[in-house]
């Protein structure tokens, strides 16, 4: 598991890019962290991606956005955790998963969990899966663009944070 | 507070005792008509089968269940069931004619709570254990003639063993196997008590079933079992449990649900669990919805120590709809665990669930959820929102959902949300002039009042005055 420790009133963006168990410690106070990953898999693949957020102070903050596109038989996997300790107050903390199904054998499971322990906080997280809405192919399409294309154009504004 | 009628302040006094009650009864608990040895082998579970004339094939059944619990473990995940021991239940207890306790036994915090959200005092003893069914032969009577008119058939589950024994062969354990889970097992071999209920073809049930309208049986059973069957085009709404405290002397609750529902046939099934706080409540319950078929899950969890619950159901024909609405309260010493379970199996399949969660005084409110998407169910859609309210800094909230998706035609989104009450949310209400305190009942109410709305009204006025009353004092 790769960790990062956010320290006192520091700010971090941390790109995730690579499958696998990451852990984010805001062990200082007014820490904040911006973390982005963003995942394809194709074939045969199995991608899976777990990311803790772990307030460990008061007056942190944290945004986190993982997105991935599964395609063909693949298999994705996107778990996000955030913890927040007792006495951190004032803190905010984001999660969003979102994943986006291009074929019918494609497989997704996401697992955003909170675990809160104290009440001076503001938390949310949001999660979905889709296929790329037929409105919005036909819309390209009736632009002249063909199917393939407006496809990749579609995933590539998706994938764009 | 002024939005509901007067509240009743009368107290019980000696003379409403000496109306009702018989003395000379207050053995304590322990007097029993019948009371299993404690603990658990293969010879209670024999006896109790046999205490009830039951066929043989129920008896195997009950084995089986016995033989699948001693073999499962406790669930690795959710709240923490070490506090239970085994050895030291009673699995099968009979009441005697005359309820061996007195109104003196009931504590009296149960006696407050029942005051101040206004329960009918005739309703009073059966809730607190001294009575063992409340008196409503009458309302009763010209239901019963109403209901056998149409041909729905509500009897507890031991009466319709013994009257439609074939029905209940058919389904009996074919929504949730015995082997489910270690306490569906175990309900499965001691089972006793619970509803069984039957809604022929085309009917429409009005008047919502209520388990305590049915007299002359365990309403509240310790290993309650129910099964609902709703044939097709069918609709009732059925309401299980209720906002006053339920006084119970043992630890253990652990029913199992089991829910058929035919083609275009709808069912609601209301749960108000208010459990006394010294109770393990581990509930297993599911519906399985046939084509354009719909199931509603209202549950509201205030009482007991611990509850595990998750409300769930199985889209099996195309079309079919299920809903969770799910709320819990979590006070001082509680961990509610509660949330659903969604399994689509068929295309065009939708579902929602609603979780809204309180927790106060250093209680615990989990959410945890299952959605299945599979491979068949395309076209399938679920929404799942979960709001948690933390009303102090002690207290705890967690969310744990998981949504497996195995087509690519399906719409799923989750959303979560933990807040507290906003300072300037009191700030507003409290430079309206209103108290601090009644500001805090107002927001909290309005939290839980679109999932309140879908009581039926008396129970949402009970409900109201219940939230008020457990915030009381809340102020830190």
């Amino acid at each position: 598991m790769k960790t990062f420790k956010i320290l006192k009133d520091q700010h971090q963006e941390i790109k995730l890019t690579k499958p696998g168990q990451y852990l984010i410690e805001l062990v200082g106070s007014g820490s904040s962290v911006e973390i982005t990953g963003v995942f394809r898999s194709q074939k045969t693949e199995q991608k899976k991606i777990e990311v803790i957020i772990h307030h460990q102070a008061a007056h942190t903050q944290a945004n986190t956005i993982l997105k991935g596109v599964a395609s063909d038989q693949s298999f994705l996997q996107l778990k996000g955790k955030i913890i927040i300790n007792e006495k951190c107050g004032d803190t905010q903390s984001f999660l969003t998963e979102r994943v986006l199904l291009l074929s019918e054998q494609a497989k997704a499971e996401t697992v955003p969990d909170l675990e809160i322990k104290t009440d001076d906080v503001k938390c949310s997280h949001a999660a979905s899966i889709s296929s790329i809405p037929e409105e919005h192919l036909f819309y390209l399409q009736s632009r002249g663009i063909k199917k393939k294309t407006a496809e990749e154009m579609i995933v590539e504004g998706f994938l764009t944070i | 507070m002024a939005r509901f009628a007067a509240k009743k302040t009368s107290k019980p006094g000696a003379d409403f005792v000496n109306e009702t009650y018989e003395h000379g009864y207050s053995f304590g608990t322990q007097d029993y008509s019948f009371q299993a040895d404690k603990g658990l082998n293969v010879e209670v579970v024999k006896q109790i089968s046999a205490m009830k004339n039951e066929p043989a094939w129920m008896l195997n059944n009950r084995l089986q269940g016995f033989a699948e619990f001693e073999q499962k473990r406790n669930p690795l995940w959710g709240a923490d069931l070490t506090g239970l021991t085994f050895a030291d239940l009673s699995y099968y207890l009979k009441p005697t004619d005359n309820q061996a306790k007195s109104w003196e036994d009931v504590p009296p915090e149960v006696k407050e709570t029942f005051d101040r959200i206004g329960v009918p005092e005739a309703e009073r003893e059966y809730l607190a254990g001294v009575k063992a069914q409340y008196d409503s032969e009458v309302v009763y009577g010209s239901l019963k003639k109403t209901w056998e008119k149409d041909g729905v058939i509500f009897l507890s589950m031991d009466e319709g063993l013994a009257n439609y024994p074939d029905l209940i062969k058919e389904y009996f354990g074919k929504v949730i196997a015995s082997g489910d889970n270690k306490y569906s097992a175990l309900n499965t071999a001691v089972w006793s008590g619970g509803s069984f209920v039957y809604i022929p073809p085309g009917v429409h049930v009005k008047m919502p079933l209520q388990t305590y309208f049915r007299i002359n049986s365990e309403a509240f059973g310790q290993f309650e079992r129910t099964l609902i069957i709703v044939d097709e085009g069918a609709s009732v709404h059925y309401v299980e449990g209720c906002t006053a405290p339920q006084f119970s002397s043992t630890s253990l609750h652990s029913a199992v649900v089991e829910i058929v529902i035919k083609k275009g046939a709808t069912c609601q099934y209301t749960t108000v669990q208010n459990w006394y706080k010294n109770i393990y409540n581990l509930v297993t319950k599911r519906a399985y919805v046939h084509e354009e078929g719909k199931m509603v899950w209202t549950d509201f969890n205030m009482g007991s120590k611990v509850t595990m619950k998750y409300p769930g159901f199985v889209l099996a024909g195309k079309g079919a709809k299920g809903e969770v609405l799910s709320m819990a309260l979590a006070g001082a010493g509680q961990h509610q665990d509660t949330g659903a379970k969604a399994v689509h199996l068929a295309p065009y399949t939708s579902s929602t669930i609603i979780s809204k969660s309180i927790s106060k005084s250093g209680g615990r409110a989990s959410y945890r959820g299952m959605v299945h998407i599979s491979p068949q169910a395309h076209h399938s859609k679920n929404t799942v929102v979960c709001d948690a309210l933390l009303l102090d800094d002690l207290s705890r909230s967690d969310t744990y959902p998981i949504e497996k998706v195995f087509n690519n035609q399906v719409e799923i989104q989750h959303e979560a949300t933990v807040s507290k009450i906003g300072d300037d949310q009191l700030f507003y209400l409290m430079s309206r002039g209103v108290s601090e305190e009644d500001a805090r009942k107002m927001i909290v109410n309005g939290f839980i009042a679109d999932l309140v709305k879908k009581l039926p009204l008396e129970y949402a006025v009970e409900m109201n005055r219940l939230i008020d009353f457990e915030m009381e004092g809340s102020i830190g």
